[in-house]
């Protein structure tokens, strides 16, 4: 360290970067936007006076959900047997599915530009849209029960884990690939000994993942008739039971803890 | 020079040791998890009920639906379906930010860089919680106690954002270079100056990035709620459905594939540029970590 030097340049200030005009207006625009949308003339009419008065009459629901009906148990047990199998058999067929699919739509792995294309499109299109809306096609397709939502979950499940395994994908080593090249192996070697590896232990994660997020989603499509426990949860809500309401959330609540707790310590060990 | 790597050769290696190969490594994991997997699928399948006959009349069936759907889509449903889209973006938006608004102290608390001991544990417990009550549910419940319309839904799109962007923002303020907040610290700033210049302006960018990613994952999420008459485009899917009007229901579907795709664009166009700035690569994964987003 000189001493003459050093002092000089630390009294002069760093010069402010320049302002940019996109900032203000960015700005001006957020503001816009969620004033058009919280407006009670054009959006959802937010208004925080109105929604206090409203959050007390909330006030029985409330205290129903509190007091959850824990004689009826009984009655969760065939949904959940149910929910189970739905979330099993999706999970399988549709992460199978995922792999494929996700080795296409990535410029690594993908055999050549047109079914890059093509997956790539797959699988946006798979993943906009929701999965209650395939639940309610599906139900439509074979009416009320199990396999509707099965189907609907293998759909929802291809475009969660092809979307997270494709970017894995996208983010390897290529080191290995380099060196199969190399090697002369053909692309369907490169892929079976350098990607595949490459992406396993991810793969896995994203698919244990994804039955987690099954379980939570049979709430929500067995709403529709879809089966499982989200049909006892329709029934008792339009029976304006929240004990028994209160009594499914909280089981599913626990069921999901546990099949969390137990899948973040499967997946500390493979990753 | 001491920083440089030096090769180093074992001049006691034999030939016999050199073209030795290394022993397979064996992982047992990966067989036992596909071993029980299949166990699993095979007891589902079996107890299942479900005959093959059902599974293979679907194709069939689903094709003759698309096709009511789409050839031709019911163009003359497109304007009510258009707006109900719009109902659902806003619901979305005014969701996202009621989100991100709670999300962001509540968050901060379950740092363990920022928060105190207590503050952490609670404030991670009241997270978990919030993250696993589905937004459906949310929605009926608000439905019931404010009535129907739009602001149930944005208000269970709010809560349920809340849980998963305060847990991501922990995570990111977590994350953080501990220097500027000794900076700040040593130039006598308050708590909450020290927030305010070394922890924010560290963190911000990619919460942001976070809030967009929710509001995407949000816009799906929105376009379903109507079905429990919560605003959107949803309450009117479920009816052209149980009608069976399947031409106007394939209109709204088609709208809201177009609707949310171009969102996605735009979003993950913004995103990229909050994080990575003008220079940024255009290629590349997302620059959300995958495995966190839910």
């Amino acid at each position: 360290m000189t001493s003459d030097v050093a002092p000089r340049t630390a009294r002069t200030r760093p010069q402010r970067p320049a302002r940019s005009w996109k900032a203000p207006v960015g700005v001006l625009l957020f503001l816009a936007i969620t004033w058009w949308a919280g407006s009670d003339r054009f959006g959802v009419g937010f208004s925080l006076p109105d929604l206090l008065a409203n959050l007390e009459r909330g006030q029985r629901i409330v205290s129903e959900l509190a007091d959850p009906r824990w004689q009826a148990w009984r009655s969760l047990i065939d949904p959940f047997i149910e929910t189970l199998r739905i979330a099993i058999l999706a999970a399988l067929l549709g992460c199978s599915a995922a792999l494929v699919a996700a080795l296409g739509a990535s410029r690594v792995s993908a055999p050549g530009l047109r079914s890059y294309l093509a997956s790539k499109g797959v699988l946006n299109v798979v993943r906009a849209i929701p999965d209650l809306l395939y639940a309610m096609v599906f139900v439509a397709v074979f009416s009320i029960g199990p396999l509707a939502g099965i189907v609907a979950l293998i759909l929802f499940n291809i475009g969660v884990v092809g979307k997270l395994t494709s970017e894995t994908v996208d983010g390897i080593d290529p080191g290995p690939v380099e060196a199969a090249q190399a090697a002369g192996a053909g692309h369907a070697q490169v892929v079976r000994t350098a990607i595949v590896p490459a992406v396993l232990p991810n793969y896995i994660a994203y698919s244990l993942y994804a039955f987690e997020l099954n379980l939570r989603a049979s709430l929500v499509v067995g709403f529709v008739g879809a089966g499982g426990i989200g049909q006892l949860l329709q029934v008792a809500l339009s029976a304006f039971r929240y004990d028994v309401v209160a009594l499914v959330v909280l089981f599913i609540f626990a069921v999901v803890f546990v099949v969390e707790s137990f899948s973040i310590a499967l997946r500390r060990r493979l990753v | 020079m001491p920083g440089l790597p030096t090769r180093t050769t074992s001049p006691t290696r034999t030939t016999a040791e050199r073209a030795m190969r290394p022993d397979k490594p064996r992982r047992y994991g990966p067989i036992g998890l596909a071993l029980m997997a299949a166990a699993a699928g095979l007891w589902a399948a079996w107890t299942s009920g479900i005959d093959l006959a059902t599974v293979l009349r679907g194709p069939e069936t689903l094709l003759r639906i698309l096709r009511m759907m789409l050839l031709p889509p019911d163009v003359s449903a497109a304007p009510a379906a258009f707006a109900g889209m719009i109902e659902s973006l806003q619901i979305a938006w005014i969701g996202t930010l009621l989100g991100a608004a709670v999300s962001l102290p509540i968050g901060l608390l379950a740092a363990k860089n920022v928060g105190g001991r207590f503050s952490t544990t609670v404030a991670r417990q009241v997270l978990n919680l919030l993250r696993s009550l589905p937004e459906l549910v949310l929605a009926i419940l608000f439905v019931s106690i404010i009535g129907l319309g739009p602001l149930a839904g944005a208000l269970a799109i709010g809560l349920g954002s809340i849980g998963t962007l305060g847990k991501l923002t922990a995570e990111v303020v977590e994350g953080i270079d501990r220097g500027p907040i000794e900076a700040a610290e040593a130039v006598g700033a308050s708590r909450v100056q020290v927030l305010r210049w070394g922890v924010l302006p560290q963190a911000m960018p990619e919460i942001i990035a976070f809030w967009l990613y929710r509001f995407e994952i949000n816009v799906r999420a929105s376009a379903i709620l109507g079905l429990v008459g919560a605003g959107g485009i949803g309450g009117m899917l479920a009816n052209y459905l149980s009608y069976r009007r399947y031409g106007s229901a394939g209109m709204a579907i088609l709208i809201v594939i177009a609707v949310t795709i171009a969102i996605d664009a735009v979003s993950s166009r913004i995103r990229r540029r909050i994080i990575a700035g003008p220079q940024g690569s255009r290629t590349g994964p997302d620059p959300v970590p995958a495995a966190d987003a839910l």
